[in-house]
């Protein structure tokens, strides 16, 4: 009780409330960009807090988190695009109230409704902590283990749009995660003799690659600004009255957020969903649903913000991340030395309560702003994205640079930005291959330690047993969600590039096991078994998807029905995304030849007057003011930006990439 | 009395200014370059001595740390190597991983860590304990007798690798090592009652394990022993009661602990214990550097205010300080055949297929 109070003394610094604003205003921006969420924000900063003490880190990351999730329903209102994919229900009626010009009233209720559930569930897990120290205690190797791999095949069955698909991503995630030194033995695998594959692909190279580049892509493949029109000044009171009428279901589907959110891997893309369903069953007058009924705004909004609370319960206490930013934030944890378990209740326990009072006050913050700055905050909305994307792709570079100043990095970032965008065209799941990733280590060394210390007698432990029926009854309730009865096959075009795509995918598990079969079988035996589940699955998605093309009559059982639901992807316009992603190469081969500042303005300069000769004013503030901030981010903290060959021949200032003292 | 002081000053003054008459860093940039992570043991290590050697080096030079982590720190080093000035204006922040990537002869290390001039040195102890079900305090028998004494191991192509020679020379039998197990997680195992033995520095062994010995759950073993110059070994103050790894030796073993097992023991004490952290300057830097630098690192010792935070940011083990740091790195850093041949016989022994080079 002493440290919880001392925690929010702490927190009321005035640098913690600046990190934590800093962190909640940044937080608030990737929520309203579509697409960009919490994942990308983190990512973002990432490789900047590790500079910061542990508790500014932390009120940091926090920050960018909790709010996201909250901002996100200015696009999911004003445009009917979810801003993250936690506000995808909170669109089936916040749009056609904005289309009815309640906007309004739909934003106020989703705020106050994210507001409450945020605080509710930080309450939920400081009480949680109390009972942490048994529950870490009876969880052993073996019941760690399970829990992962429970993680993983949840991930995987609920975040793709084909189960098989989900699963198939979820391999794939393991198997790049066994990349590097193996952890029993110190064999490099699959590094072909390079340094830089040794340690693997940093976590934060593979995020920013597999979320921000394809959603930057994608918004500019959809062209022009975000929002039409804005309609947002009146309505207010409205909004939140109705949260104050319908204060019981808040409550419920804040709960329903929190539970959900604590499941570990099932986390935030399905929980919006989950209440909205639950909203839909215990309503009898059903009818404005989709319609722009308002209370289908206030469940959806209050669970997504409660399950950030719920979520961080398993993140805290046994490093097991339940969606794509926890997988971040617990990047950021080893960054700054914390590690997650034991002593996150007991030594670091003020830490963790610092964090459950960020949670709590960023919440505040974000909905508060929300609210406070809505006309001005939804103008955002209104920037063309032509403006906002060269500038996201700097920002991306700067970042991605600062993990380790090596070159190396932007390779990874841009292979990793191939494989985001083919997946999200082609349906495959992003976070079941980034959660399979940052597991892979884990699931690796936890097989080894629960054999040396159980072999096979930790599956009938009491703990194990609910495990795993708990997460089959999970799998099962949720599943029935996912049968996808629109399925429309022949409305999709393009589906000999998907087929071809997955012959290019089993190059991946087909090369892991040539490269790794000379190893001591401590070595491989992990990535070759990974490979061949890869390689099954593969397969026979290859047949389903073949079978689907050619509409073979074995598709017709239930079973296969099942398979065949959503197995093609109704892409977007793949190959102007390609063009776009081809532009970030040539921004790299810039910054090769001038150096990342330089760099940088040229390319904004280039990127924004290539879509609109007009608006050169825009494009040169801007890279001006980029310019400063560099300028002073690199006398401020000594950075150093990547240099490029034009300052051997000429005499530069440092920070544009000349030689040092 | 003021008389005094102000005669005590100039003293002070004129000493300095003889001592260093031709290194002053008036204007300059010292670059500490840190082959770890920010936040990490030797990041926070440099941060912390970084101000007072900004107070105590002739012409107050700015320190800024470079971090420069990877490839187990050897990406940092190499780049030191590569890249240090030997004038004063590039220091290394160097730490056992540093040292055993060398010692076990890494064939991607590419620097020459033993010619490097040591300024000073932060040593380290390590403390063995048990469950008090399992063993009485201090003695190691009922240990002994167990089929299966599970312990953490990281990886063998680190410190890690010591433990396993430790057991074998304490005749630990069932000693198996669950590799992939961080301190941390191996301490929380520990508790769990999955693993049997366990170990922990300084720090955290005050942090989280003497609570847990008070309540009477865990028991001490041992600790490694604080080495002296002269060779001598002490007990740990952390831990008084608590015998050393040569006194555990001969109450097993029967005999002292000598010849190629007591140059094994000195070379992994060096490493591990005595060496833990350090600051170097590149092996062509002069004497008249290397002594403004030692001359510093004596006064910032003095200093009360280094005085005050000492104990709890760097732990009660006080810095070496002179030409004995380097003799202690050489031995760190240079395993002597039988040492390797020692090391590798235990690796071997647990079915590892990694060897000490």
């Amino acid at each position: 009780m002493e440290q919880l109070l001392a925690a929010l003394f702490q927190l009321f610094e005035p640098t913690h409330l600046a990190f934590l604003f800093a962190g909640t205003l940044l937080g608030l921006i990737v929520g309203i960009l579509p697409g960009m969420g919490g994942t990308s924000g983190l990512a973002l900063v990432l490789p900047f807090v590790f500079t910061m003490e542990p508790s500014h880190a932390l009120a940091m990351m926090i920050g960018v988190l909790a709010p996201t999730t909250t901002s996100d329903t200015f696009p999911a209102v004003l445009m009917g695009v979810p801003g993250t994919a936690g506000s995808q229900a909170t669109v089936m009626d916040g749009f056609p109230l904005s289309k009815k010009g309640m906007a309004a009233r739909a934003l106020s209720a989703a705020f106050s409704a994210s507001l409450l559930g945020g605080i509710f569930g930080a309450f939920i897990l400081s009480i949680s902590i109390y009972y942490a120290i048994p529950i870490i205690m009876a969880f052993g190797f073996g019941e760690q283990f399970l829990l992962v791999v429970l993680a993983l095949l949840m991930v995987g069955a609920l975040t793709g749009d084909n189960l098989f698909k989900g699963i198939a991503s979820c391999f794939l995630g393991l198997i790049i995660g066994s990349i590097g030194t193996a952890p029993i033995t110190g064999d490099p695998r699959y590094t072909f003799n390079t340094l830089y594959l040794l340690e693997g692909v940093p976590l934060v190279v593979v995020g920013l690659g597999l979320f921000a580049i394809p959603e930057i892509v994608g918004l500019l493949d959809s062209k022009g600004s975000i929002a039409k029109s804005l309609n947002t000044k009146k309505g207010w009171f409205t909004g939140l009255k109705d949260v104050v009428k319908n204060w019981f279901l808040v409550l419920r589907c804040s709960t329903l957020g929190c539970l959900v959110g604590a499941l570990p891997g099932l986390g935030g893309t399905v929980v919006d969903w989950i209440a909205y369903s639950h909203l839909k069953q215990t309503t009898k007058d059903t009818s404005q649903f989709g319609k722009g009924d308002i209370r289908g705004v206030i469940a959806p909004e209050s669970a997504n913000n409660a399950k950030e609370g719920g979520a961080l319960i398993p993140t805290l206490i046994f490093g097991i991340p339940g969606s794509g930013n926890k997988v971040l934030l617990l990047g950021g944890f080893v960054l700054i030395g914390i590690e997650p378990g034991l002593d996150m209740v007991t030594t670091n326990l003020d830490l963790t309560y610092l964090m459950i009072w960020s949670l709590a006050i960023a919440n505040i913050l974000g909905a508060g702003i929300c609210m406070g700055f809505s006309p001005q905050i939804s103008k955002f909305t209104l920037v063309p994205y032509y403006i906002l994307a060269p500038v996201m792709v700097c920002l991306i570079f700067f970042a991605t640079f600062n993990i380790n100043r090596d070159w190396y990095d932007f390779i990874g970032l841009l292979s990793f930005g191939i494989i985001g965008i083919t997946f999200k065209n082609f349906g495959w799941s992003r976070p079941a291959l980034l959660i399979g990733f940052f597991l892979s280590s884990k699931v690796e060394l936890l097989s080894y330690q629960t054999q040396a210390v159980y072999g096979l007698s930790f599956l009938s432990r009491p703990v194990s047993i609910i495990l795993i029926i708990l997460c089959l009854a999970t799998i099962v309730l949720l599943t029935k969600q996912k049968f996808d009865n629109n399925y429309r096959s022949d409305l999709i075009k393009g589906k000999h590039t998907q087929i071809y795509y997955i012959l290019i995918l089993l190059c991946l598990p087909l090369s892991m096991i040539w490269f790794t079969s000379s190893l001591d079988y401590r070595a491989n035996l992990f990535p070759i078994s990974l490979s061949v589940i890869a390689l099954s699955l593969l397969v026979f998605i290859l047949i389903v998807k073949i079978a689907d093309l050619k509409n073979l009559p074995f598709l017709n059982n239930t079973l296969m029905k099942f398979a065949r639901s959503n197995i093609f992807e109704i892409s977007g316009n793949f190959n102007n995304q390609l063009f776009y992603y081809l532009s970030f190469i040539g921004f790299l081969l810039m910054n090769f030849i001038f150096g990342f500042p330089i760099a940088a303005a040229l390319f904004i300069n280039i990127f924004i007057l290539f879509h609109n000769r007009k608006a050169y004013v825009s494009s040169i503030c801007i890279s001006v003011a980029l310019m400063l901030i560099l300028w002073a981010l690199s006398s401020l903290l000594t950075l150093q930006f990547p240099d490029g060959l034009i300052g051997l021949f000429i005499d530069l200032p440092w920070w544009l990439g000349g030689q040092l003292n | 009395m003021r008389k005094i002081l102000i005669l005590i000053l100039i003293s002070l003054f004129s000493i300095v200014s003889i001592g260093n008459a031709d290194v002053n860093f008036a204007g300059k940039t010292v670059t500490w370059v840190v082959p770890f992570k920010e936040g990490g043991g030797t990041s926070r290590f440099a941060r912390f001595i970084q101000p007072f050697l900004k107070k105590y080096l002739p012409g107050n030079p700015d320190v800024q740390i470079m971090h420069i982590p990877g490839g187990g720190a050897i990406k940092g080093s190499n780049y030191f190597e590569k890249n240090a000035k030997a004038d004063g204006t590039f220091i290394f922040g160097c730490s056992t991983s540093v040292i055993v990537n060398v010692a076990t002869g890494n064939p991607l290390v590419k620097y020459n860590l033993s010619e490097y001039r040591p300024v000073v040195l932060l040593p380290q102890n390590t403390h063995w304990f048990t469950r008090s079900d399992l063993a009485e305090p201090h003695d190691l028998s009922k240990i002994k007798e167990r089929k299966l004494v599970l312990y953490a191991l990281k990886t063998p192509a680190s410190a890690d690798l010591f433990h396993i020679w430790i057991y074998e020379k304490l005749g630990i039998k069932g000693a198996k090592p669950i590799p992939g197990l961080s301190s941390s997680g191996g301490y929380q195992a520990f508790l769990r009652g999955e693993i049997h033995l366990s170990s922990h520095g300084a720090a955290n062994y005050v942090k989280k394990v003497k609570p847990e010995i008070e309540k009477g759950k865990v028991v001490d073993l041992m600790t490694l022993g604080i080495i002296g110059a002269d060779g001598s070994v002490s007990r740990n103050p952390l831990a008084p009661n608590a015998p050393t790894f040569p006194e555990m030796y001969e109450k097993v073993n029967g005999k002292k602990l000598e010849g190629d097992d007591l140059e094994a023991y000195y070379a992994i004490g060096a490493a591990w214990s005595q060496a833990s952290k350090a600051m170097m300057l590149p092996a062509d830097a002069s004497d008249e550097i290397v002594k403004a630098y030692r001359d510093a690192a004596i006064k910032m010792t003095n200093d009360p205010e280094f005085k005050a935070k000492a104990v709890k940011a760097l732990g009660p083990f006080p810095l070496i300080i002179g030409e004995e740091a380097g003799e202690i790195i050489k031995k760190a850093a240079v395993f002597s055949d039988t040492t390797k041949k020692q090391l590798n016989a235990a690796l071997k022994k647990h079915k590892f297929t990694y060897r000490v080079q």
